[in-house]
C-alpha cells in the first residue's frame, strides 16, 4: 500500500493512494492520511489506483474526511475502480464524499 | 466434504486468529476463484466478505486473543451457490445480530459517520446469503454466492 501527495492548483491537495486497503493497508496509510487533514482545506482522495477497500479502509478515508469538513473544508472521492466504488456505495458513504470520475468535475466540486 | 481436492486448490484453510493471517485469505481465495471461473466482482465479493468476517472473529469473537484456530472452508451447493464456512471456538458472537447489520437507515451527515461498524452492512451488501448458527464450542458463519450461469 503506498500513499502519495501533491498540491493541485486552487490550493486543492490531492492524495493518491495505491494497493489494497485491507487492514493492513488501511494501517500503511492512516497516519500520514490523517496528517495530511490536520492542514488540508480541499482534498481530493484519488482512489484508481486502488484495487480493494475494505471497512478499515472506509475508516482511513472518513476519519480525515471528518477531520477536513470538520474545519469546514471540502472532500472528493477521484475516479474508484466499478467495484471499489461499490463498497463506497454500499455503505452508504458516497452520499456524504460525492464521487467523481472526471478530473475537472472534481476540482469544481471543491471550489 | 473433503478436506483437500487433488484437481484443485484446499478447500479447507486453517487460520490463527491474529490479523496477520488474514494475508493467507487472499491467495487461496484467488486459487478458488480461478478453479472456480469466477467473475472479478464475485472473487472481489468474497476478499470482502472474508475479511471482515475474519476480522469480527478475531477482533469480537476472540476478543483480540491471538492463536486461536479459525477455519474456513469452502464448497458449492446444488443451488448454484459457491459458500465459504467461517468457524471458530469463541464465545458466542453472531455478527449479523450487530445493531449496524444493515438495517440501520445510512448515516444523514459526515459527522455521524461511525468510522468502524462497516462490515456487517458490506457483507450483507455483497454476498447473496448470510447465516449464523452457534455451535456446541463456537460460532459458525455461512456466506454464500452465485456461481456464474
Amino acid at each position: 500500500m503506498q500513499i502519495s501527495t501533491d498540491e493541485m492548483p486552487g490550493g486543492i491537495t490531492r492524495v493518491a493512494l495505491d494497493g489494497r486497503m485491507d487492514i493492513a493497508g488501511a494501517a500503511v496509510v492512516d497516519l500520514k492520511m490523517n496528517l495530511i487533514a490536520g492542514s488540508a482545506k480541499k482534498l481530493l482522495i484519488d482512489l484508481q489506483k486502488v484495487d480493494f477497500l475494505g471497512s478499515m479502509g472506509l475508516r482511513s478515508i472518513v476519519l480525515p474526511a471528518r477531520a477536513v469538513n470538520s474545519r469546514g473544508g471540502k472532500v472528493v472521492l477521484f475516479a474508484p475502480n466499478a467495484m471499489v466504488e461499490s463498497v463506497l456505495k454500499t455503505s452508504g458513504i458516497d452520499s456524504l464524499l460525492p464521487i467523481h470520475r472526471d478530473l475537472d468535475a472534481a476540482v469544481a466540486a471543491l471550489a | 466434504m473433503h478436506a483437500s481436492n487433488p484437481s484443485g486448490p484446499e478447500l479447507r484453510l486453517t487460520l490463527k486468529s491474529q490479523l496477520a493471517d488474514l494475508t493467507l485469505v487472499w491467495s487461496w481465495v484467488e486459487a478458488l476463484a480461478a478453479h472456480h471461473s469466477l467473475s472479478a466482482e464475485t472473487q472481489f465479493a468474497i476478499q470482502l466478505c472474508l475479511q471482515e468476517a475474519l476480522s469480527n472473529v478475531i477482533r469480537h469473537g476472540y476478543s483480540g486473543q491471538a492463536d486461536q484456530p479459525i477455519t474456513v472452508e469452502c464448497a458449492s451447493t446444488s443451488r448454484g451457490e459457491i459458500i465459504f464456512v467461517v468457524e471458530d471456538h469463541a464465545p458466542p458472537f453472531d455478527p449479523l445480530a450487530h445493531p449496524h447489520a444493515g438495517q440501520a437507515p445510512a448515516p444523514a451527515s459526515i459527522a455521524e459517520l461511525e468510522p468502524g461498524g462497516q462490515g456487517i452492512r458490506l457483507m450483507r451488501g455483497f454476498a447473496h446469503r448470510a447465516a449464523y448458527q452457534r455451535l456446541p464450542n463456537g460460532n459458525r458463519l455461512t456466506l454464500a454466492f452465485t456461481l456464474p450461469h
